[in-house]
C-alpha cells in the first residue's frame, strides 16, 4: 500500500484558502468543489484529492501546515480511505468540479 | 495549431478518453484562466513520469497556466527532466537535439510569422540548465544577439539530474554531487547578466514558491517576445533526488534558496514597458515611467 493526501473537508471548507491546489506539482490532482462542505452547512466549498493521480509527495501537507497554518491535510494509506475521488468520477463545471466518492481500492 | 486542432471530428467524441473530453470541454483554450482558478478547470498538462514532489513539475504546471494563448503556443525543449512533463501537455512540443533548442525555436518563430502574419503564435523554449547554459549556450546567446522574438525559460535545478548528478555551469561553487565528489571549483554562471548584455527585452528570475509571481512573469515574457524582442526567465526548480531534499521540504528549500541566491529580479526595457502598458493595459509600469516619460519630447 502507499500514502496519498487526504483533506479534512470540515477544516478546508471553513478556511477556503485554495493554496494546496496552487502548490501541488501534479496537474488536476487537488481539485476544488463548491458543493463539498456546503452539505455540512459551511459557507465555502472544499478542496479534495483525485487519489489515482496523487504521487504522495506531501508538499500539500507542508503548505497547509506551514503557509496556510490550517493543518487540514494528512497523508493516509490508500486502503485506509473508505471513500475517495477518482479521475473517472470527476465532473468539471463552469467554476467548480464535483466528484462522486467511491472506494479507491478494488476488491 | 489553433483552438480547432484539439476538437473532436464528428462522431469520434465517444471514443476519446475522459481526460481528453474534459480538456476540450473544460480546458483553458480560448478562455482566460488564472492561478487562483486552479483546481476548477481541466489543465493542459496531463499525467507524466517526473518524480514525486518535483519543483520543476510545479513550475511547468504554472507556466502552462500562465501562457496568454495556450492554443496558439508551441513549446520547444531539449534533453533534460523537463521534457518528460512538457511533452505530456495539449500544446505542441518540439524536441530538439541536445542544445539546439534556441536554433530550432528561431526558425520556428520566423516561419510562424511568415505563415500567420500579425496573428500571435507564441514560441516558448523550456530547457534545463545544461541545455541552456552549457551545451546550448552558443545557440542561446546567438538567438538573443539576433533579437529572435521568442521566450527562453531555464529550468535551473543546478545539476545534470537525468544522468546521475554531474555539475553544470549553473551549479553553485563548492557543491558536492555524486559525479562531482570534490565539489565544484567555479562560480555559478551569471546568465541573467548575459541575457541583459545580449539584448533581451525582458529578464526575470523566479522561484516556484510564489505561483502568482510565476504566472505574472511568464505572461509578461511571452507578450514582450511577440513584438519587442527576446525574453528570458530563469527559474530555480530544485532536484530533490540529486540534492536529497525530502519531498515535503521542497518549498522550504525553495524559500531558503530564494533568500540565498534567487531573489526576485525583473529587468525590462523602456520599449517593452511602453508596449505592455499601451497594448495590454499593464498599470504597474505607469508610476515608475511617469516621470521620465514626461521629459521625452512628444510624450505626455
Amino acid at each position: 500500500m502507499y500514502l496519498v493526501a487526504d483533506i479534512n473537508v470540515e477544516i478546508c471548507a471553513a478556511k477556503n484558502c485554495k493554496l494546496c491546489t496552487q502548490y501541488c506539482p501534479e496537474a488536476n490532482t487537488i481539485l476544488y468543489s463548491d458543493e463539498l462542505g456546503k452539505d455540512k452547512g459551511f459557507k465555502y466549498g472544499s478542496a479534495y484529492v483525485a487519489v489515482d493521480r496523487c504521487k504522495g509527495c506531501a508538499q500539500c501537507v507542508w503548505v497547509c501546515d506551514n503557509m496556510a497554518k490550517n493543518h487540514a491535510i494528512k497523508m493516509v494509506m490508500i486502503d485506509q480511505l473508505p471513500q475517495a475521488a477518482l479521475t473517472e468520477n470527476i465532473t468539471y463545471g463552469e467554476k467548480s468540479t464535483t466528484a462522486v466518492l467511491t472506494s479507491p481500492v478494488v476488491g | 495549431m489553433s483552438l480547432d486542432y484539439v476538437k473532436f471530428s464528428n462522431g469520434f467524441e465517444k471514443f476519446m478518453p475522459k481526460e481528453y473530453r474534459d480538456m476540450v470541454e473544460h480546458g483553458p483554450f480560448g478562455k482566460k484562466v488564472t492561478v487562483s482558478q486552479m483546481g476548477s478547470f481541466k489543465e493542459v498538462l496531463e499525467e507524466h513520469p517526473m518524480c514525486a514532489g518535483c519543483a520543476m513539475t510545479l513550475f511547468i504546471r504554472l507556466a502552462m497556466i500562465a501562457f496568454p494563448n495556450p492554443e496558439d503556443t508551441i513549446t520547444v525543449g531539449t534533453a533534460g527532466c523537463g521534457r518528460l512533463a512538457i511533452s505530456q501537455a495539449a500544446i505542441p512540443f518540439v524536441y530538439g537535439n541536445y542544445g539546439d533548442q534556441n536554433g530550432v525555436a528561431s526558425g520556428l518563430s520566423r516561419g510562424l510569422r511568415l505563415r500567420f502574419g500579425d496573428k500571435p503564435k507564441d514560441v516558448v523554449v523550456m530547457a534545463g540548465d545544461g541545455g541552456t547554459a552549457d551545451i546550448g549556450l552558443q545557440q542561446v546567446l546567438h538567438s538573443w544577439f539576433r533579437k529572435e522574438r521568442f521566450t527562453t525559460i531555464m529550468l535551473d535545478n543546478e545539476v545534470y539530474g537525468n544522468t546521475g548528478g554531474q555539475e553544470s555551469g549553473m551549479t553553485n561553487r563548492g557543491a558536492v554531487l555524486k559525479m562531482a565528489p570534490l565539489g565544484k571549483k567555479f562560480e555559478k554562471m551569471n546568465m541573467v547578466e548575459l541575457a541583459k548584455v545580449a539584448g533581451c527585452a525582458y529578464v526575470a528570475t523566479v522561484v516556484p514558491n510564489n505561483p502568482r509571481r510565476v504566472e505574472s512573469v511568464i505572461k509578461k515574457a511571452v507578450l514582450v517576445a511577440r513584438e519587442i524582442g527576446p525574453s528570458y526567465i530563469q527559474a530555480y526548480t530544485s532536484c530533490n533526488i540529486e540534492y536529497a531534499i525530502p519531498t515535503d521540504k521542497v518549498m522550504e528549500d525553495a524559500k531558503a534558496v530564494e533568500n540565498d541566491r534567487y531573489q526576485f529580479q525583473e529587468y525590462i526595457t523602456d520599449e517593452a514597458k511602453q508596449y505592455l502598458t499601451e497594448r495590454y493595459g499593464y498599470k504597474e509600469f505607469l508610476a515608475k515611467s511617469a516621470a521620465p516619460a514626461a521629459s521625452i519630447p512628444g510624450k505626455g
